[in-house]
């Protein structure tokens, strides 16, 4: 493990506190944006090019997009306030938890059996789409039952009523 | 290997509390849905880090593919749910919504 994907990882964690503390909601988009970035940056250095690929250009480009669009939509609301203590209890809560995270990780560390390697064989396509051919369709149906409930909630009245 | 995939749950366990933070403490609700975004970021994490140990990088990245196409679904549903509220609420506010106490 390189010195870069630790610097990758921090800058993920550091993006994300920011985009959840930023109180400009564009700016939080953003930050989820660059944390989802060096997330596919880091699956690229897991030898695992089409999950970075999805993850850079679907969850950086579309998901950004889809939520500039309802800050957009929903702006001229106001601002809502978020309570000051939150702000503060972070750093605290950050700290706690991460040492937490790391002593629990270090004991961990030796008790854990090494977990068995076994080779893989094949291509992402035939794992894909030969070991997996069933549940691509309930895929499918989660994209489609997503559009229903999309097109539904902006449904239009109809005239009579 | 068993050590680095420490070191990857050490970083996933810290976005799934900054995510778990933002959920139980913020008020806004698009920051409530950037909570769960970033959750789920940790659990593809979690996942693909785990293929990578155990030498099944094919299948977790399957799994990640899937996991992806599914939360598009989920914020396009839950955007739309969220500007909905906006509109009937007048406000992003989520404390607003104690109406629906029954």
């Amino acid at each position: 493990m390189a010195t870069l994907d630790i610097v990758l990882l921090s800058g993920l964690v550091l993006a994300s506190a920011f985009a959840v503390l930023a109180k400009d909601l564009i700016k939080a988009a953003v930050a989820l944006a660059v944390s989802s970035l060096l997330l596919g940056i880091v699956f690229f250095r897991m030898n695992a090019p089409f999950a970075g690929v999805f993850e850079i250009s679907v969850v950086a480009g579309l998901i950004t997009v889809l939520f500039i669009l309802t800050i957009a939509l929903t702006r001229t609301e106001g601002e809502v306030r978020e309570s000051k203590t939150v702000l503060r209890v972070f750093p605290v809560f950050f700290v706690l938890f991460i040492a937490i995270d790391a002593l629990v990780m270090k004991g961990l560390t030796a008790k854990i059996a090494t977990l068995p390697a076994a080779a893989e064989s094949g291509t992402f396509g035939d794992v894909l789409w030969k070991q997996r051919t069933f549940d691509l369709i309930g895929q499918l149906a989660v994209i489609l039952s997503g559009v229903f409930a999309v097109l539904a909630l902006f449904r239009k009245r109809d005239k009579d009523e | 290997m068993n050590s680095h995939w420490l070191v990857y749950l050490f970083f996933a366990a810290g976005l799934v509390g900054i995510g778990l933070y933002a959920l139980l403490t913020m008020r806004n609700l698009i920051k409530l849905f950037i909570g769960i975004e970033v959750i789920g970021k940790g659990v593809s994490l979690i996942l693909l880090s785990t293929g990578f140990a155990k030498g099944h990088i094919l299948l977790a990245q399957s799994l990640v593919v899937t996991y992806i196409v599914i939360e598009v679904c989920l914020v396009a549903t839950a955007l739309a749910l969220i500007i909905n509220v906006t509109r009937h609420t007048k406000s992003l506010d989520v404390r607003k919504l104690t109406q629906l106490k029954g």
